[in-house]
């Protein structure tokens, strides 16, 4: 059961939201392995394996202020991953320094980044 | 030193040599801009393709322009005309409206109504405080006495609410009280919620009106020390009937109104009948005052009419069929449809300019990113002297006109199939409502953006942009790739916008044997649909080169073409969805949304439609069985095997991103062949829902052999064809290897065929006498 001081949110719609959501983490944590993580390194857009779609799925569903996105400094060239704000006029975020050399790199860059927060937390 | 930042546009989209065009241009951290007058050859810098080409056109406004900063009046509001001051009331004063407000603890002031100087704390206004609260306030100056309700307001709720000031005693009033009905509120009458309210207080001041204040409705005046006179406390929400009054009505009398009475003549300076005007043709800016004054109110960046107001019942769902019921002007504090700036220069384009796509390139300091701007128009010829045409869609354009949903769509991500990859020029526009949004995304009170234009910056109608949802060249700079293989090959042609087949009709098009369009036509007004459907039966010859075709039916005003309406409606794949009741284009009087709703489905004109959209990976055609057919082995003569398009631009194929397809169904003509299709789309390509009644697992890519392009071609009457490629992907695979490829070569034996006089090779002639169609082609 969830805390009572949880129940803080007037839409009570968050409260089953985030309950759905932990199970499903629950559940995705477990499609985790190096096998996954290789096939999007090689492939980060078009068709895959039910495992790795599963947990495409998942972050892409995120609410805004939890997801990321790519940053296009130089496009073919030079990218960042940031993390959406989440509100109107707010600017993503930079998360790190780390420079990628295509555009391809940048969404395993940030694949990693939603695995990383997905274990974790 | 502040960073340089140019942006501007210009204020005809379509153009004929010798015309005059202005160019406003707005400039951060630079008194002083390069101008050059290029014409536009590729836009997609993808290292696959042949990168940008321009070309550099020698032109009296090149040089040095001077430019300055320039400031938009954001926000949607009406102001009363009122030359002889009857509104500037010193005395009693009773102010009305019915309201529906979207968004009461936005967190600061809303005025509804009022002559209020909001710099100079002169005057008198109704509205809403930042505790979400009615309130009603007088300045003169130095003093404001204000009086609130007791309750913040709902949201989406109507109610009747108004403010009475008694001079001589002091006494204010504020009155509120629901009008909520069945259908027209948010919430119904089951759930526990207080509308009501009633206050009264003795004010310690009389207003003091400046002279030169104006009334408005939905904003009050403000000023700032660089961009002088604006207009501030915007509201969101809806306003139905209002009024002023030079006396304290009694609260019998504001029951009355209330309950759908007359209101009393008896002290009326202004009652503006929010109904009046209505013609079964659509509605104009002006608002019209039923008093005694004649103070008619006119819209600032179009309050947005035909919206339901605070008696509608539910049985009627357009303003046309019961037009008391539709009295609601809606507001919102960031619409924004012309950033009416000064022009900075005028020019009267060279005789000698040849059709193209053209753009004025402004640059400041280095001219690197946010520095450079491309404010880019069109040239028709003079007089038409091609057999070829590219049609170039800017009612499209418009549509997508700066939207934002990389960063604010929900769907994005999940539709996309990716992450969306973010340029400088997207965060410039999210971080600015200045800008103004396109349909495509929402008000910033959760509202979905019915009206665009392209008298503002459009970001996304440029050269070298990359949509971020996509990550790919979108609409405009995708649709030069068209252009670009149309010079590689040496072809004559000129070109055409949406716009120039609206205001002309079939006429615009007739002068052609040829049309190739754009990789995504996808918005057609009435009269576009209706011309190319009249050009295709006179015998014109028609390449449809896109996908996610002649699906959204939107509408201009004649007399200001540069502004669209769109009101989403239909299906599931909309990017937000008209309330009950408003689906209709106040513009026209037409309904919105989606073509399918009327039976013209896009296969009825050019063969196949929407199939559905995946975005992340595009794949190849294979010849179908038609391609054998020796009637038409000239479509695919010189290709050698099954496979066409197996690379590309667009996510490395030619079949992809958005694709058609064939369904005799929905209207394709009977004697349509399949040239090649595609198929196995990755599962992030969904079937739009008119595929199937009810959503169901198996809707996706590797599961439906509905999500396909196929590529279509057929014969009309007076020896007009069609062929239409049912992909966007289809024109950025033109470019590769140098534009020699297998899709290129298919393209120029269509066109080639096209363009030659008489019968097409293999054609049908029994289908050419089709009696009652005249030929409109050459």
């Amino acid at each position: 059961m969830l805390p009572l001081e949880y129940d803080r949110s007037e839409d009570r719609d968050i409260i089953v939201r985030d309950r759905f959501d932990g199970l499903r983490r629950e559940f995705l944590r477990t499609l985790v392995n190096p096998e996954v993580i290789e096939e999007h390194r090689q492939l980060p857009l078009g068709q895959h394996s039910e495992r790795l779609e599963r947990l495409l799925i998942y972050f892409r569903q995120r609410p805004l202020e939890q997801r990321y996105a790519v940053r296009a400094i130089e496009p073919f060239r030079r990218y960042q991953v940031v993390k959406l704000s989440g509100r109107r006029g707010v600017p993503p975020r930079l998360i790190d320094d780390a420079i990628y050399t295509s555009a391809n790199d940048a969404r395993h860059g940030l694949f990693l980044r939603c695995i990383r927060d997905l274990l974790e937390t | 030193m502040a960073q340089i930042k140019i942006f501007g546009y210009a204020d005809k989209i379509s153009v004929k040599p010798g015309d005059t065009i202005q160019f406003h241009v707005s400039a951060d951290g630079t008194s002083t801009a390069e101008a050059h007058l290029v014409r536009l050859i590729h836009g997609d810098e993808h290292p696959h393709g042949p990168g940008f080409i321009e070309e550099e056109i020698d032109c009296v406004a090149n040089g040095t322009w001077q430019v300055e900063k320039q400031f938009t009046q954001v926000g949607a509001f009406l102001e009363a005309t009122d030359p002889d001051r009857k509104l500037a009331l010193d005395g009693s004063i009773t102010l009305c409206a019915f309201i529906w407000p979207t968004w009461p603890d936005v967190g600061h002031r809303q005025c509804l109504l009022g002559r209020w100087d909001n710099d100079r704390n002169h005057g008198y206004g109704l509205g809403i405080n930042p505790s979400g609260r009615l309130e009603f306030w007088v300045g003169c100056g130095n003093e404001i006495d204000y009086l609130q309700a007791e309750l913040p307001l709902q949201k989406q709720a109507w109610y009747f609410v108004a403010a009475t000031f008694d001079a001589r005693s002091g006494r204010a009033t504020l009155y509120q009280e629901g009008v909520v009905n069945r259908y027209n509120s948010l919430l119904s009458k089951v759930a526990p919620v207080e509308y009501r309210s009633h206050v009264s207080e003795m004010f310690r001041f009389r207003q003091n009106n400046l002279p030169d204040t104006p009334f408005l409705v939905a904003g009050s005046r403000d000023w700032h020390a660089l961009r002088g006179h604006f207009v501030s406390q915007l509201y969101c929400g809806k306003i139905d009937r209002c009024g002023v009054f030079d006396r304290a009505l009694a609260r019998e009398e504001l029951d009355a109104i209330r309950a759908g009475g007359k209101p009393p003549s008896d002290g009326m300076v202004a009652y503006w009948d929010t109904t009046k005007g209505y013609t079964d043709r659509g509605i104009g800016d002006l608002v019209i005052d039923i008093g005694p004054n004649q103070l008619d109110a006119k819209g600032y960046n179009r309050p947005v009419r035909a919206q339901t107001g605070y008696n509608w019942n539910g049985r009627n769902d357009c303003f046309r069929l019961a037009p008391h019921e539709y009295g609601g002007i809606e507001f919102h504090a960031d619409a924004m449809i012309d950033s009416n700036w000064k022009a900075t220069k005028t020019l009267e384009l060279p005789e000698t300019l040849r059709s193209g796509a053209y753009a004025m390139r402004v640059r400041g300091g280095d001219g690197e990113g946010l520095a450079e701007e491309y404010i880019v128009f069109f040239v028709r010829p003079r007089t038409p002297t091609a057999r070829i045409a590219l049609l170039f869609s800017t009612a499209t354009y418009l549509a997508y006109a700066n939207e934002r949903f990389a960063t604010d769509g929900q769907i994005v991500q999940p539709m996309a199939g990716q992450p969306p990859t973010i340029s400088e020029v997207d965060i410039e526009i999210y971080e600015n409502p200045e800008f103004g949004a396109g349909c495509y995304d929402t008000h910033a009170d959760g509202a979905g953006v019915c009206y665009t234009s392209y008298r503002r910056p459009m970001v996304n109608m440029r050269p070298k942009y990359r949509i971020a949802a996509f990550d790919l060249p979108w609409n405009f700079p995708a649709d030069l790739s068209i252009l670009a293989w149309l010079e590689h090959k040496g072809y004559e042609y000129d070109v055409l916008t949406d716009e120039d087949v609206h205001l002309e009709g079939v006429a615009a098009m007739a002068p052609y044997a040829c049309i190739l369009n754009s990789t995504h036509p996808e918005y057609h007004s009435e009269r576009m649909l209706d011309a190319h459907e009249d050009y295709i039966a006179g015998g014109g010859r028609f390449i449809c080169m896109g996908a996610n075709s002649f699906c959204c039916n939107v509408a201009f005003r004649d007399d200001e073409p540069w502004i669209m309406e769109c009101r989403k409606t239909g299906g599931h794949w909309i990017a937000w969805a008209a309330r009950p009741g408003e689906y209709y284009l106040a513009t026209t009087g037409q309904m919105g949304g989606i073509w399918t709703g009327f039976q013209r489905w896009g296969q009825k004109l050019v063969g196949n439609t929407f199939a559905g959209e995946g975005f992340a990976h595009s794949q190849p055609y294979r010849r179908m069985p038609d391609s054998y057919d020796p009637a038409l082995a000239w479509i695919t003569e010189g290709i050698e095997g099954e496979i066409i398009g197996d690379f590309g631009l667009g996510n490395g194929g030619a079949a992809g991103i958005e694709i058609d397809c064939y369904k005799l169904g929905f209207g394709t003509p009977p004697n349509t062949k399949i040239i090649a299709s595609s198929g196995g789309h990755p599962d992030n390509y969904i079937a739009h829902d008119e595929e199937g009644a009810h959503a169901h697992q198996g809707f996706s890519g590797t599961h439906n052999y509905i999500l396909r392009a196929d590529m279509v071609y057929f014969e009309a009457p007076n020896n007009g064809a069609v062929f239409a490629t049912g992909s966007i992907a289809f024109g950025s695979a033109l470019p590769v290897n140098g534009f020699e490829n297998n899709v290129s070569q298919l393209l120029s034996n269509v066109v080639d065929a096209f363009i030659r006089p008489g019968p097409l090779s293999g054609s049908n002639t029994t289908r050419k006498s089709t009696a009652g169609l005249e030929r409109v082609a050459p």
